[in-house]
């Protein structure tokens, strides 16, 4: 089975001598949860934009369904792939339904308008993520979070076998992270998409996902060998289930924070402590700095 | 599915409106500087020898000059609405991309070097305002280009670059020309609504009308795209495309305008705001919408220019700018108050 | 993809209906005066210099339309008023009900008369630049107005009367004239202009030498170097003329080396009779001579 999207040897840089992504070879199999997650400026969003078509790599390939995605048109390859980004704002004042109605643009009649089958997608896209009361609400009118979940129905109306997210629940209280998360893990295993999301939150991710990619900036000088010793593979990033990855080792080479972790049911929670925090003192020695061992 | 546009809706509000442009040019055809009876331009009897003068003002006076209105008004708002869409810009109007200043550079060519032959009967000030009005978009759209793929602010630029390059083109000539040459392309290009023959207007009618059905195809596309290019490129929008067939269009039935009709400013600015304002952002009700009710106001505010200062005419675009200027103080007062329906 | 093919093949049928039917209703009307002008009853005049000339030809009472500027002779200010000059009113002009309009030539006049035109009406274009063509201008409208006669009678008389100044003047010098248009800034009547023919038809030069424009701005240095003699401004708006010479002599005070301010000869005189190429050619003539030659003519 061919795997949803695979890049093989991908580098892609914004100015050719400065690589933001090197000869990154990973696959994603077809209906997995995979988080993304690092530091500000390691490239994770590039790596969206990579995966949406708007981006082409500098070199190496990268395949969406088998096909490379270079052969895909823009429409074919909007079947495929939904982007949700940070909300915004737009110019006009649309409302919430009208946005995620222009999900199905290109569904359109010949006269320009939404068939029986655009509403329900629609319909049920708004329920999921619980925007249906604001469906007659301008988008400006709604608060960040709220906006979110709209962009969100919007993805999920395109009605996609892969969907990527760029930190959609940054502006989400609990009760909303929680639920967007529930409804990706519901998509993942009722309909078998394939998710791929950028995530701050590395105590969710290890909850809902299957997959992580840990996304470390890349190495100015390409020669240089700045892997921290014991960390098997290519120094720029990491991908493994959630158990593998998020260790205090990784934790601490890739953000630079110490950490508490203790196991709860199947997973280890892993909570980043300061120096003034008030369990600072239970840092786990696997994470402290190497200056503070003992 | 609450508040969406249906086709129904859509062809309910397009009739009302056509029905409302034609009240009001079947009003104006009536007002003018002359008191006409229409009985007597309707009943009386026209000879080469005693000609009825309330027929002859009503039928060929007013009312080509009042389908003219309606043809350049609905062209204006129809390409304002397009551009402002393409834009993502409230305040962009259908001059932006250098149509005004390659259009008077067109005017004043012409006038200078006294060419004298005409095309299909059209002054050769309209014929070549008409060329310098798409040859300077075609030149902006050029240059916009080579500042990347999608990129609106290389094109705002590109179009104030090459306005003030033949602005000074256009300040030079008029001071080396004669001072009736100057003062004929001034008044030309001030906005002035003739009456044209029969073919003149059927051509305009067809040739605008065929660009606002198409600019209505590519609505929904303007939709996602006044979002943004690279969240309509996601969707699944051919932005490239769409682009190029919005501007060719825009521009093409503004030139079309500005060759019958000279430079009217404003229409194309506040009366898609005003129809948004009213029924809302989406492309496929504001395009048409819009460019009845500019049919409408550029009427009506012709009809003003003609009657109130009589027997002197006011240039129309004097109205439609004295409409404009305190529409848009409202509009600035509305969005501070943040009522929310611009942003 | 199909409706745009339905949209272009629609375009291309509805040009191809419209020019069927724009062929059928015949072919517009571009026709030139019609022969047989005989007795143009109503005329309406589009130029004050053309009322003027038409009260000349004795056509008082067929003239039913003048514009707002055409002031002289008094009486015209009675007619019915198609507008202005600059802007004639095309919907008063058919309320005349005229059989004949008579317009000059530039760029607003020839585009009112092809609307006109095509509407059926009569009209004659008269290109009036220079005193030649006044005096071919008023041959045109004695041809079309029957009144040959009266128009050989206004030409020779002001022929005649030219004629006789120049004998007056002939052995007198020709002070250097700056006929001033504009004073701030400063614009001249240039070598190319009827006014300059004018100036020399009255004993007169023109002190700028030959330039780009008609009527060219020019600094305070060239007034110095051409050594001005005589400055004559006309009247810009009605009303004292002796308190435009006021502003006149307060204006060029500040140039006391020119022997025009010196010699204290700077003129207002009355604009319309000089800037109107009209029957009145000679009355304007003969008032600028006065002020170039005071001693031969008497003020």
């Amino acid at each position: 089975m061919t795997a949803s999207v695979q890049l093989q040897d991908v580098t892609f840089g914004y100015h050719a001598a400065h690589p933001v992504l090197r000869q990154i070879s990973l696959a994603v199999e077809r209906g997995t949860f995979l988080a993304i997650v690092g530091p500000n400026g390691a490239g994770k969003s590039t790596l969206i934009n990579l995966l949406a078509g708007v981006l082409k790599p500098r070199s190496g390939t990268l395949s969406i369904d088998g096909a490379d995605i270079q052969s895909y048109r823009q429409p074919e390859l909007a079947r495929k792939v939904a982007v949700v980004r940070q909300e915004f704002i737009p110019t006009f004042a649309f409302s919430v339904a009208e946005t995620v109605m222009m999900a199905r643009t290109p569904y359109f009649g010949q006269l320009g308008f939404e068939r029986q089958s655009d509403h329900r997608i629609v319909t049920e896209a708004m329920e999921l993520t619980d925007t249906s009361q604001f469906a007659a609400r301008p988008l400006g009118s709604l608060s960040g979070g709220e906006r979110q979940r709209v962009f969100i129905a919007r993805a999920l109306a395109q009605d996609t076998p892969i969907l990527l997210l760029d930190e959609p629940t940054s502006f989400l209280d609990l009760r909303h992270q929680v639920g967007i998360y529930d409804l990706l893990k519901s998509i993942q295993q009722d309909k078998g998409r394939t998710i791929i999301s950028i995530t701050h939150d590395i105590n969710l991710a290890a909850q809902y996902c299957d997959q992580v990619l840990l996304l470390l900036p890349c190495p100015v000088d390409s020669s240089s060998r700045a892997a921290a010793p014991g960390l098997p593979g290519p120094a720029h990033y990491r991908m493994g289930p959630p158990s593998e990855v998020f260790t205090p080792e990784r934790i601490r080479e890739a953000f630079g924070v110490g950490v508490f972790s203790a196991p709860v049911g199947r997973e280890t929670v892993i909570l980043p402590l300061g120096r003034l925090a008030r369990d600072a003192d239970r840092t786990d020695p696997r994470s402290a700095p190497r200056e503070n061992k003992p | 599915m609450p508040r969406l546009l249906s086709p129904k809706i859509l062809f309910l509000r397009i009739a009302a409106a056509a029905l409302l442009l034609f009240l009001t040019m079947l009003l104006c055809s009536l007002v003018g500087t002359e008191e006409i009876s229409l009985r007597t331009a309707l009943t009386g009897s026209a000879d080469a020898l005693s000609p009825n003068p309330d027929f002859e003002i009503l039928m060929h006076v007013r009312v080509p000059r009042i389908i003219l209105a309606a043809i350049v008004g609905a062209a204006l708002a129809g390409a304002g609405v397009t551009f402002q869409a393409v834009l993502r810009n409230p305040l962009a109007d259908p001059y932006i991309l250098g149509i005004s200043s390659g259009a008077g550079l067109g005017a004043m060519l012409a006038v200078i070097s006294g060419v004298n032959w005409t095309l299909w009967g059209r002054s050769p000030i309209a014929v070549f305002a008409f060329a310098g009005a798409l040859g300077t978009v075609w030149l902006v759209w050029m240059i916009g280009r080579v500042t990347g793929k999608f990129h609106v602010t290389g094109l705002l630029l590109a179009g104030v670059v090459v306005n003030a390059c033949f602005s000074a083109v256009i300040m030079f000539l008029t001071s080396i020309a004669k001072s009736q040459d100057v003062y004929a392309t001034i008044f030309w290009l001030m906005g002035n609504m003739n009456e044209e023959d029969f073919f003149v207007l059927w051509a305009g009618a067809g040739a605008v009308g065929a660009g606002l059905v198409a600019l209505f195809f590519i609505s929904p596309q303007l939709n996602a795209i006044s979002f943004g290019a690279t969240d309509a490129q996601s969707i699944g929008i051919d932005v490239r495309r769409t682009q190029f067939l919005a501007f060719a269009i825009s521009a093409f039935i503004t030139a079309v305008a500005v060759s019958l009709s000279g430079l009217i400013g404003f229409v194309g600015l506040i009366v898609p705001h005003a129809v948004r304002l009213v029924l809302g952002p989406d492309h496929r009700q504001l395009l048409p919408l819009s460019s009845l009710v500019g049919a409408m106001f550029l009427v009506a505010a012709d009809t003003v220019a003609r009657v109130v200062v009589a027997p002197a005419q006011l240039p129309v675009g004097v109205i439609t700018a004295m409409v404009g200027g305190p529409f848009f103080l409202i509009l600035l007062m509305r969005y501070n108050k943040k009522v929310g329906w611009l942003t | 993809m199909r409706k745009w093919w339905f949209l272009c093949v629609f375009l291309v049928l509805w040009h191809l209906l419209g020019y069927a039917l724009a062929r059928r209703s015949g072919p517009a009307q571009w026709t030139d005066a019609k022969p047989d002008r005989s007795g143009a009853q109503r005329i309406v005049s589009v130029a004050p210099n053309l009322t003027e000339l038409l009260y000349a030809l004795d056509l008082d009472e067929a003239i039913v339309g003048v514009t707002l500027d055409s002031d002289y002779p008094p009486a015209a200010t009675e007619k019915a008023k198609v507008g202005t000059f600059w802007q004639p009113s095309i919907e008063a002009i058919i309320a005349c009900k005229p059989d004949l309009v008579v317009t000059l030539a530039f760029q607003q006049h020839k585009s009112l008369v092809a609307r006109l035109r095509r509407m059926g009406y009569d009209c004659l274009t008269t290109d009036i630049w220079t005193v030649d063509d006044l005096f071919a201008g008023i041959e045109a409208l004695g041809r079309a107005t029957a009144r040959e006669a009266q128009a050989e009678q206004l030409i020779a008389g002001i022929t005649a009367k030219t004629r006789r100044l120049r004998e007056i003047l002939q052995d007198q010098d020709r002070p250097r004239v700056l006929w001033v248009v504009q004073r701030e800034p400063l614009r001249v009547a240039g070598q190319n202009t009827f006014i300059n023919e004018l100036i020399e038809l009255a004993g007169g030069q023109n002190a700028i030498g030959p330039t780009l424009h008609k009527y060219p701005p020019i600094g305070a240095e060239q007034v110095i170097a051409a050594d001005v003699q005589v400055i004559i401004e006309p009247t810009m708006v009605k009303g004292d003329p002796s308190r435009q010479r006021d502003q006149a002599l307060a204006h060029w005070h500040r140039l006391p080396t020119v022997p025009a301010v010196a010699d204290g000869r700077i003129y207002v005189i009355d604009g319309d009779v000089v800037s109107r190429l009209g029957p009145r050619l000679y009355q304007g003539i003969e008032t600028i001579a006065q002020c170039l030659h005071p001693d031969v003519l008497g003020e």
